[in-house]
């Protein structure tokens, strides 16, 4: 469904992404995991079209060379890291916001009603400030407002960062719930025992390249790994 | 007692315009987090198109009205996109906008003076409206006042609604909030930034007119425009209530002033009143937050 080749980006001098190439399957859950810096949130951002590259992201047959705003028009949604909702508008226009392209407005009551279903904290808020919102109310948010949007492909950085352990779970479980809803996702997280365990299949990005690829399990029962990023001793 | 309510009307009634063009401004920051200096220049520019509707085409005056609006509109979409586009595509620190703003100002102030059948020459609307007041009472409204207030509160209800309650509207809000976040929406900011110039423009136009007629029109009329960003800084930038409280302050302040002390000490006050508001209370009555106003 998504497949980039040979990905380079460069901040200046930094060479952030040293030639990634990937590729995401319909319908499943793939995680990109790696530490700070890695260049996780620099691949998202490349595919949504934030950032100057070279190599190619092809997204159903199609080679991505758009403004984001097209790009989203296209299916591709991208809830970024630190979640950015619009702290000065409701909960509500919020999520109405992530339907902006959209004119089918059967379809966004229906959707609307779907996410108040998924995250029922959210219905008890719609008409508060989200700025308000606790930090994990806002990856709830952020997630939802994603889904407003009606995508095939949800990109998804870091939605456990800074949450209680409790919240984190919950959080996984959605997503987990979003990809019963029929879409594909793209996770890119720090919080790798996670995302494996949710996962289909696994990158590990390192610096800038790809120096690893597999099965979730295989990946999260390799030693290397699960020293590196699971936190377990040889 | 008459007299202060006599005051207080003719303060309504310049506040009212003020916020006309502050709104401008506030828009402007609000999306792009620089003061758009190139504003007052675009203020200017609608006094002049009015003056030529009226005297020139012989426009009947609402026509004039709206013709000066809709031309200052597409003057300031033009401003945008020959001296700001650049800059963002280039993401030039936010100094380099308001110099080339400032430049921009200067630009358009030296075109009216260079061009020969416009010049420096002072000019004065014809009569559209009886000098005699309306007598409310023991009050008496000039109706030039009256007018200028109706309309800017008509425009400034429009704007309000706008913003408020249409998916536009709401898109500036969320742009002016964080611009990636928007365009992650399927926003173009692009075109939110488009619009934004072009409903400052729209309004400047207006107060162009008005002003125009209230007083005369002349090249350097910029520099009483420039009050009107006081007044949106003094509200807070990039707050609209602000703009238009801080306006309607301002325009009171000003009368007041006027009437009971002395107009000498009128811009002095007004310029007081910024450096105070920027010592004691850098981000205005309404602002958002404390960020550096430049
Ligand atoms: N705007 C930028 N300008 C310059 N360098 C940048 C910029 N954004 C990221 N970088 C650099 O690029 C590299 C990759 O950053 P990126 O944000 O993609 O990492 P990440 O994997 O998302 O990290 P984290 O887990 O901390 O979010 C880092 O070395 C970072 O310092
Ligand atoms: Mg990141």
């Amino acid at each position: 469904m998504l497949t980039i080749n040979n990905l380079h980006v460069y901040y200046g001098g930094i060479h952030a992404l040293k030639g990634v190439s990937l590729n995401v399957n319909k319908g499943e859950i793939l995680t990109i995991i790696g530490s700070n810096g890695a260049g996780k949130s620099t691949l998202l951002n490349s595919i949504s079209g934030f950032l100057k590259y070279k190599g190619e992201i092809i997204y159903k047959d199609q080679k991505l060379n758009f403004s984001p705003n097209k790009i989203v028009q296209m299916g591709i949604c991208h809830v970024p890291e630190g979640r950015l909702v619009f702290a000065n508008l409701t909960v509500e226009d919020n999520l109405l916001l992530g339907a902006y392209l959209r004119n089918d407005k059967k379809g966004i009551k229906e959707d609307l009603e779907k996410v108040y279903t998924l995250f029922p904290r959210l219905k008890e808020r719609q008409k508060q400030l989200s700025g308000t919102l606790s930090g994990g109310e806002q990856q709830m948010l952020a997630m939802g407002r994603g889904l407003m949007s009606s995508p095939d492909i949800m990109l998804l950085d870091e939605p456990s960062l800074g949450l209680a352990p409790l919240l984190v779970q919950t959080v996984f479980d959605i997503i987990t719930d979003i990809r019963k809803m029929g879409k594909t996702i793209l996770l890119v997280e720090q919080n790798a025992f996670k995302a494996l365990s949710i996962a289909d299949r696994a990158y590990v990005l390192e610096q800038g390249k790809i120096i690893m690829e597999g099965s979730a399990k295989d990946i999260a029962n390799n030693p290397s790994i699960k020293e590196a990023y699971l936190g377990v001793k040889k | 007692m008459t007299q202060f309510l006599q005051q207080l009307i003719n303060g309504l009634s310049i506040g009212s315009v003020y916020a006309l063009m502050a709104v401008g401004y506030s828009l402007v920051y609000s999306i792009m987090n620089f003061s758009n200096f190139a504003h007052g220049g675009v203020i200017m520019f609608g006094a002049y198109f009015g003056f030529f509707y009226l005297t020139l085409f012989r426009l009947p005056f609402p026509v004039a009205l709206i013709g000066a609006a809709l031309s200052t509109a597409i003057l300031a979409i033009i401003i945008e996109r020959t001296a700001y586009k650049p800059l963002r595509n280039r993401r030039a620190p936010f100094l380099y906008f308001i110099i080339c703003a400032m430049g921009m100002s200067i630009f358009l102030e030296n075109i009216i003076i260079a061009l020969p059948f416009i010049g420096p020459t002072f000019r004065t609307y014809p009569e559209i409206f009886s000098k005699t007041p309306i007598k409310i009472g023991s009050l008496a409204v000039g109706r030039l006042d009256l007018l200028m207030f109706i309309i800017s509160a008509i425009c400034l209800g429009l704007l309000v609604y706008f913003i408020d309650f249409t998916k536009i509207g709401k898109a500036i809000q969320a742009t002016s909030y964080n611009i990636k976040a928007s365009a992650l929406m399927g926003i173009n900011t692009d075109f939110i930034i488009i619009t934004v110039f072009a409903l400052g423009g729209f309004f400047a136009g207006i107060a162009g007119v008005l002003f125009g007629m209230k007083y005369t029109v002349y090249p350097q009329i910029g520099v009483i425009t420039n009050k009107s960003f006081i007044a949106a800084v003094f509200g807070g930038l990039g707050s609209l209530p602000g703009a238009v409280i801080g306006s309607v302050l301002l325009g009171i302040i000003e009368t007041f002033t006027s009437g009971y002390i002395s107009s000498q000490y009128r811009d002095l006050i007004a310029f007081v009143l910024l450096i105070a508001v920027l010592v004691i209370r850098p981000r205005g009555l309404m602002g958002k937050s404390n960020e550096d106003k430049a």
